[in-house]
């Protein structure tokens, strides 16, 4: 049990919490309610994340609209009620309000202007930052931007693309408590993240063959977005011959065949547009929450580097990209089937 | 989708996570839709970190109908309708066959397994398709369940949990464990027990005292032992009495009742086998000596006498809880000595399910015991009765609680247990189930996904069952299984079929129904009744009648006004006397 008394925790918060704090510990949750969380941009992956760290008891959520994307987030989003949809106030006001509904313990901010403005410093008033949907040249920055302002700031991204998704964990070093198990006790357990751009920088053609393949998909999409002068969510399948050229020339500058990545994968992520997927919604943000929380908490192991998840395989992958050049390449994914 | 008729059942923690879903979806959203979401709990705080729908303001409004306002204002076309009742075999006027006859599908959204094995016959009775979901902490799984495709929820059960021996809760605890399933078993036996006994001998004591006396039995003076110490013997007028009450149980529970179990066992003592008596996982207790100058006995008997003066109804004091005033009035208690007693019985086996121990002469008991209520009754106020407790996990300010850690640690003190604090204490009475929202949101979302490969009638092939921890992480999923077949000559059946026989026939005609699939039927029996066996020789004089007039008259079958069949279960037997598992008979009339 727990070294730390539950009167450390308020009435309200030993009330309210009973339930998780059975499942990961007063400590933990102090550190929760002490933790400072910026998510930048608002779409409907975001709106689930939000809903289950805030629910959880951080310390404080601050929102920030930076990165301009495409997103259907406004019209259906479930923090705000149909009817305050025309109201006056700005998007993000609206859903913090509603945030702060669901655990007043919990101080929701909304931050104005953009990050380019703000103080160099600004950043160390944070513990996790999450960007949404945005271009990669954005995320590279914030996340180098994370990793200047010092070790003590984890980076994590997500996109959900109609039905697919992908999650992205840059915690730089990080140290947690592997839990005891039948002769083993306790045992404090170090990883080493990779940048951004590291990850983005490594060869297709030496990363394990079982590599999924929508880690590629993204990586063309995010290259024709950018070149293309487009939105982040600004496409549609009028762009397919595009984008297939995008693939070509991608494939071949990393040295791999074009049926890496099959036509069908590209046609479902340009279909979609710029939606989310409901239920896909759901599961990566309790999946994006959970691994917020183990940050925050020093309790689990987190993922490392990256997550995806295509409803049509029905699997939740976790790559390792690049993989520790010292290690043989093994099956690195995290999915079993039966 | 937005036309189907959908029922959720349960609106808690998945059940919001439901709701949202659905309503983003666009489920029930046309005007043929109509999702129906059921619950009969009601808001309490510590649902507020995973049941977003609800908010503070919300603690003591019906789950249900909070719920679906919530999802009505994510989209005011979600046509949801909100119902207060548990789906049980109590509810069936509610949920009778027109109803489950309207949906298309059915979610669960529970939190036990009784309820979701009740709602999974009811779809297999009906054939409708199941979505089944549950979590544990940062544990969850999700599993579908399609009419003739898949086997059904209740083919595959988890072993049940195992328990402690009665006689190791009631004697030989060795862990802390047993000794909260003994506290919060003292709890209702002291508290809820008792008084509702008392109340039920006080409500008709002529009744009560002449049914006592003809059972005769070990259990009857039991209860009839529990009357005549809340109304006679231990009876409490003021606070002080119940203060008393209290020490008296400490004297008894923790000290002299050790005292005979290690003068019927001493320490040394050996087995038949000559092995030492007390050797591990037995744990050696020591008795424990009262003062009123220990916080930990002091707390223990504040809240047992707050606890016992409210059966009473007996006004608290507000110095109820002050240690000082409480050491006066328990320094003043004097309490005979023990002496403990040969001969006295005590379990020790381990697979013995009763502890209670039959004197020579139970009769001779209850009449003495009846004897002594009947002195007393005129003593009592005119229509005095008590008031019993229930216990509240949830309310800190109770002493529901405080009362069983401390029963719990003083038995665990006497055995050298280790002692645990008031959090820990409740999550093991109190059965909690740990939880959080984002398990709960991802198993929500992969049952979404489920559900529309539902709408669009897949193959079994395409549907997935999961499997997901978090904390890992770990996502496995699997293809669901087939039902189990059985066969018999040609025909082949699963868990999915009736065998529906449409036309009113007589028991002898019904038989030979059956001969002419090559089965012999020997018992025929409906609801809790046999109709037909053919060990019986007088069942012979059944066999001219109608089945459905045997049902009506030996089932007292009530046939709802809108039903035209009843059901029947056949055991049948082939040619070489093997027993064939046959499905459920549909008669119609």
């Amino acid at each position: 049990m727990e070294e730390v008394a539950v009167e450390a925790l308020t009435e309200q918060e030993a009330a309210v919490y009973d339930r998780q704090i059975r499942v990961w510990g007063v400590e933990a949750q102090r550190r929760l309610s002490r933790a400072h969380v910026l998510v930048i941009g608002m779409s409907n992956v975001l709106t689930e994340l939000c809903k289950n760290i805030v629910l959880a008891g951080i310390g404080s959520l601050t929102l920030m609209e930076d990165a301009p994307s495409v997103s259907t987030v406004m019209n259906t989003s479930f923090l705000i009620p149909v009817e305050q949809i025309e109201s006056d106030k700005s998007f993000l006001t609206e859903c913090a309000e509603s945030l702060k509904d669901f655990n007043p313990m919990v101080h929701v901010t909304v931050e104005k202007g953009s990050l380019e403005e703000k103080p160099d410093d600004f950043l160390n008033n944070f513990d996790v930052v999450v960007v949404g949907r945005s271009l990669l040249k954005y995320r590279m920055h914030v996340n180098s931007l994370c990793r200047k302002r010092g070790p003590k700031i984890a980076f994590l991204s997500v996109d959900c693309r109609g039905p697919l998704g992908e999650i992205f964990i840059d915690l730089q070093t990080h140290t947690y408590v592997l839990k005891a198990k039948e002769n083993v006790p306790h045992s404090l357990q170090n990883l080493v993240y990779c940048s951004l751009e590291e990850a983005i920088a490594a060869r297709w053609d030496r990363l394990p063959k079982k590599t999924t393949k929508l880690f590629y998909a993204m990586r063309i999409m995010e290259d024709f977005e950018q070149s293309n002068s487009r939105l982040p969510g600004q496409v549609t399948l009028d762009d397919l011959a595009s984008v297939l050229d995008t693939r070509k020339r991608l494939c071949e500058s990393q040295g791999m065949p074009e049926t890496l990545v099959p036509d069908k994968l590209l046609h479902r992520l340009l279909y979609a547009e710029a939606r989310e997927h409901p239920p896909v919604c759901a599961i990566l943000g309790g999946i994006l929450g959970q691994e917020l929380l183990k940050v925050l908490s020093g309790k689990g192991e987190p993922l490392k580097n990256f997550f995806f998840f295509d409803p049509m395989d029905g699997k939740g992958i976790t790559e390792e990209i690049p993989r520790p050049d010292d290690t043989p390449i093994i099956m690195q994914s995290a999915e079993i089937e039966i | 989708m937005a036309d189907a008729k959908v029922l959720v059942v349960g609106a808690g923690a998945l059940g919001c996570e439901f709701l949202k879903n659905l309503a983003l979806m666009g489920v029930a959203s046309s005007s043929k839709g109509k999702l129906i979401i059921t619950d009969d709990d009601v808001i309490e705080k510590s649902n507020l970190s995973r049941q977003f729908l609800f908010r503070d303001w919300n603690i003591g409004q019906a789950k249900s109908t909070v719920a679906a306002a919530a999802a009505t204002a994510i989209n005011p076309n979600f046509n949801v309708h909100a119902l207060q009742n548990r789906v049980s075999p109590e509810t069936e006027m509610v949920f009778d066959d027109e109803f489950w006859e309207n949906i298309d599908i059915v979610i669960n959204a529970l939190d036990n397994v009784n309820a979701r094995l009740y709602v999974d016959s009811r779809c297999v009775y009906f054939q409708k398709p199941l979505l089944e979901s549950g979590t544990l902490g940062t544990k969850c799984n999700t599993q579908v369940v399609i009419p003739h495709l898949t086997e059904n929820y209740g083919a595959s059960r988890d072993p049940p949990e195992k328990q402690a021996p009665m006689c190791t809760v009631h004697s030989f605890p060795h862990n802390i464990h047993h000794c909260l399933t003994w506290a919060r078993s003292e709890f209702e036996g002291l508290l809820e027990k008792a008084p509702t006994e008392a109340n039920t001998f006080l409500s008709k004591p002529e009744e009560y005292k002449a049914s006592m006396r003809s059972s005769g039995d070990a259990q009857s003076r039991e209860s009839l032992e529990r009357v005549v110490e809340c109304l006679v013997t231990e009876k409490c007028v003021t606070f002080e009495d119940c203060i008393l009450w209290a020490r008296k149980r400490f004297e008894d529970y923790f000290s002299n009742r050790v005292r005979q179990l290690i003068y019927s066992f001493p320490e040394d003592s050996r087995t038949s086998t000559g092995a030492l008596f007390w050797s591990a996982p037995k744990r050696f207790p020591r008795p424990l000596d009262f003062t009123s100058q220990d916080p930990s006995f002091i707390s223990f008997i504040a809240s047992a006498a707050i606890l016992r003066a409210e059966t009473y109804n007996i006004n608290i004091p507000d110095w109820a809880t002050n240690p000082r005033r409480l050491a006066e009035v328990l320094d003043r208690i004097e309490l005979p000595p023990f002496q403990p007693r040969q001969g006295v019985k005590i379990v020790t086996d381990e697979k013995a399910t009763n502890l209670t121990t039959p004197a020579s002469d139970e009769s001779t008991i209850i009449d003495q015991l009846i004897k002594s209520l009947d002195n007393e009754i005129c003593n009592l106020p005119p229509g005095f009765q008590m008031n019993p407790i229930h216990f509240e996990k949830d309310d800190d300010a109770n002493f529901h609680m405080d009362f069983i850690t401390g029963l719990a640690n003083m038995r665990a003190r006497n055995y050298g247990i280790p002692e645990v604090d008031k959090l820990k204490a409740k999550f093991i009475a109190g059965r909690i189930i740990p939880a959080i929202a984002t398990s709960t949101a991802l198993a929500t979302g992969l049952v979404c996904l489920e559900l529309y490969k539902v709408f669009a009638k897949h193959g079994v092939e395409k549907y997935r069952n999961s499997f997901a921890n978090l904390s890992l992480p770990l996502f496995s999923m699997a293809e669901p299984v087939p039902p189990k077949v059985f066969k018999h000559g040609n025909q082949s059946w699963s868990v999915w079929d009736r065998w529906i026989i449409s036309e009113n026939l007589s028991l002898s005609e019904l038989l030979q129904w059956f001969q002419a699939k090559g089965l012999k039927a020997y018992s025929i029996s409906c609801g809790q009744s046999m109709l037909y066996n053919n060990i019986f020789p007088k069942h012979k004089d059944r066999l001219n009648r109608k089945v459905l007039d045997l049902a009506k008259e030996i089932s007292k079958l009530e046939i709802p006004p809108t039903r035209h069949h009843f059901d029947i279960v056949v055991a049948c037997e082939d040619d070489e006397r093997n027993d064939v598992d046959v499905p459920l008979v549909s008669i119609c009339f």
